[in-house]
């Protein structure tokens, strides 16, 4: 693949923390329509570089180029580039203050001027979607946190974004509302959605990656398609890292 | 003075900023606890959370009713006199109360924002407003609007006193509003940004709304605060509820009876603002029911 064909385009990206070498040199390209998982241990710099894609970070050197816009340039719109990026937190941050339906309507009434008629009935398909349409008067605090990360997604969604991303959406969550909200994610993938996530749910990343991505220590380890990964995985680091977790 | 450790309090009782979180780590969410920022000062607000306080303003405002009713019914001689010289000093107390307030908290939102303001000069302008006039007490303050600046510009003895409280409960209320703010989850900020919301539409669709709950108790004591401190605006010229019971007194010299219903007064009134602050807070509150 060639950067030219890439929707997402990380080169010779370094960031650091204090003393801390966050990132370390990271490049990696994402096509459109592809899907790609990023694992690896905590602090091994995965929810940093998801984080750098929509500036959410600073970075101090390197290149960070997402849909034709050069991120990191100095006057940029990133607000523009950042309506074309769903972004899912792994502690939900639903908007508090809002109802879910206020929570999905908001951006694509104040930020694509679209009708609120309109923005509503885009807002409950994509509550239906996800499974949750008869809690779109709730308050986000009445609702349990597989509900409320479905919403979050459904937020994201409802600005038609060209590219998802997820910051270990299912860490917040109890074991048994993982599921709900892993089957709407796969469900994304089948429409073709390109998306990034860092998760620690391996099974997401068999059944749904075009290419799994490891990290440790700042650094891309290895990277291949999930069958690579978890029946021939080639690095110590990373082959240490799957007997723990599987 | 009483302001003095009210000062004291202030910015150190407020919420810690939950801005140091670490991004580098896998980070838990907090819990949904409900944000409140604390400053006793006002009036004890009383909820139906705080049962004892509750009961306590049960009991202070039945008694201060029962005392001010005893007082007029039995004694109509002077009390009920008092009383009928008053209104238009209780008028003066709430005119000067309510311009003020509303200035202070306009002077306050615009102080608070430029505290967290990334604008160097815009943070160092907001701060030291707020560093100088806690520095100066407001019965300081309130002389020198009125005979200072009197001294250059004719201004109104009205408009001095309500010059000088907003002022003076400006830079409180900047800092409500500030501690207000930070007390909002960055992820609020996060998830707005990365919507593609502007850092000022973050500001007034989400953070600003959500940041108004949590203020509110502290602005509703702010508030009462203020109506009290009005009756130091009766030393100007100003006949507010204080100057008016001075101005009875002077010529009847019935200095007890007087002062006796004023304090009634002025207990029943902060008594039901705190009443109903209590019952704002609950109602805005509603979102964090489960």
């Amino acid at each position: 693949m060639t950067a030219g064909d890439a929707i997402i385009n990380i080169r010779n990206v370094t960031k650091r923390f204090g003393g801390l070498l966050a990132l370390d040199d990271v490049s990696l390209s994402v096509a459109p329509g592809e899907r790609v998982v990023i694992i690896g241990p905590s602090g091994s710099g995965k929810s940093t570089l998801l984080r750098t894609i929509n500036r959410l970070e600073t970075i101090d050197s390197g290149k960070i180029v997402v849909d034709g816009f050069d991120l990191y340039r100095p006057g940029v719109d990133i607000a523009r580039v950042r309506q074309e990026l769903g972004m899912v937190f792994q502690s939900f941050n639903l908007f508090r203050h809002k109802t879910v339906l206020q929570n999905l309507t908001l951006a694509p009434v104040k930020l694509k001027n679209m009708s609120k008629e309109k923005a509503e009935r885009v807002a409950l398909d994509l509550l239906d979607k996800v499974g949750i349409r008869d809690k779109a008067s709730c308050y986000p605090a009445q609702l349990s946190g597989g509900q409320q990360q479905r919403v979050a997604i459904a937020r994201a969604l409802a600005m038609n974004p060209k590219i998802m991303l997820f910051d270990e959406p299912t860490s917040a969550l109890d074991p048994e509302m993982i599921g709900e909200v892993l089957d709407v994610m796969v469900a994304l993938a089948r429409e073709g959605m390109t998306m990034v996530v860092v998760t620690h749910e391996m099974g997401f990343a068999r059944e749904a990656a075009d290419r799994v991505v490891f990290m440790d220590a700042g650094k891309i380890l290895e990277t291949g398609t999930p069958e690579h990964f978890f029946k021939n995985p080639e690095h110590p680091r990373l082959r240490q890292f799957l007997s723990q977790i599987l | 003075m009483r302001r003095k450790p009210r000062s004291a309090g202030r910015g150190e009782n407020l919420l810690p900023a939950d801005a140091f979180y670490d991004s580098k780590a896998d980070r838990m969410p907090e819990p949904e606890e409900k944000k409140s920022i604390s400053i006793g000062d006002g009036a004890a607000i009383p909820t139906h959370a705080d049962s004892g306080l509750f009961t306590a303003w049960r009991i202070a405002f039945v008694g201060a009713l029962f005392a001010f009713g005893y007082l007029i019914v039995v004694h109509p001689d002077p009390y009920a006199r008092i009383v009928r010289f008053l209104p238009d000093g209780i008028l003066v107390t709430f005119e000067v109360t309510f311009a003020s307030i509303g200035i202070a908290m306009v002077i306050g939102l615009f102080t608070g924002l430029g505290r967290i303001s990334h604008n160097r000069a815009v943070n160092l302008l907001a701060s030291t407003y707020v560093e100088v006039v806690r520095g100066v007490p407001l019965l300081v303050q309130l002389f020198y609007i009125y005979y200072a600046l009197g001294h250059f510009v004719k201004i109104n003895d009205m408009v001095s006193a309500i010059i000088a409280m907003s002022v003076c409960y400006g830079a409180y209320m900047g800092e409500v509003f500030r501690a207000g703010i930070e007390s909002i989850d960055r992820g609020q900020t996060e998830a707005s940004l990365s919507l593609g919301f502007s850092r000022h539409q973050t500001m007034f669709y989400v953070i600003l709304p959500q940041a108004l709950r949590t203020i509110l108790p502290p602005v509703g004591n702010e508030f009462i605060a203020l109506l009290k401190d009005t009756s130091l605006v009766s030393i100007l010229a100003v006949s507010d509820l204080l100057r008016r019971g001075r101005e009875f007194a002077s010529t009847t010299f019935m200095y007890f009876e007087t002062y006796t219903m004023i304090a009634i007064i002025y207990l029943i009134i902060t008594l039901l603002l705190s009443k109903l602050v209590a019952f704002m807070e609950e109602r805005l509150s509603r979102y964090d029911r489960r």
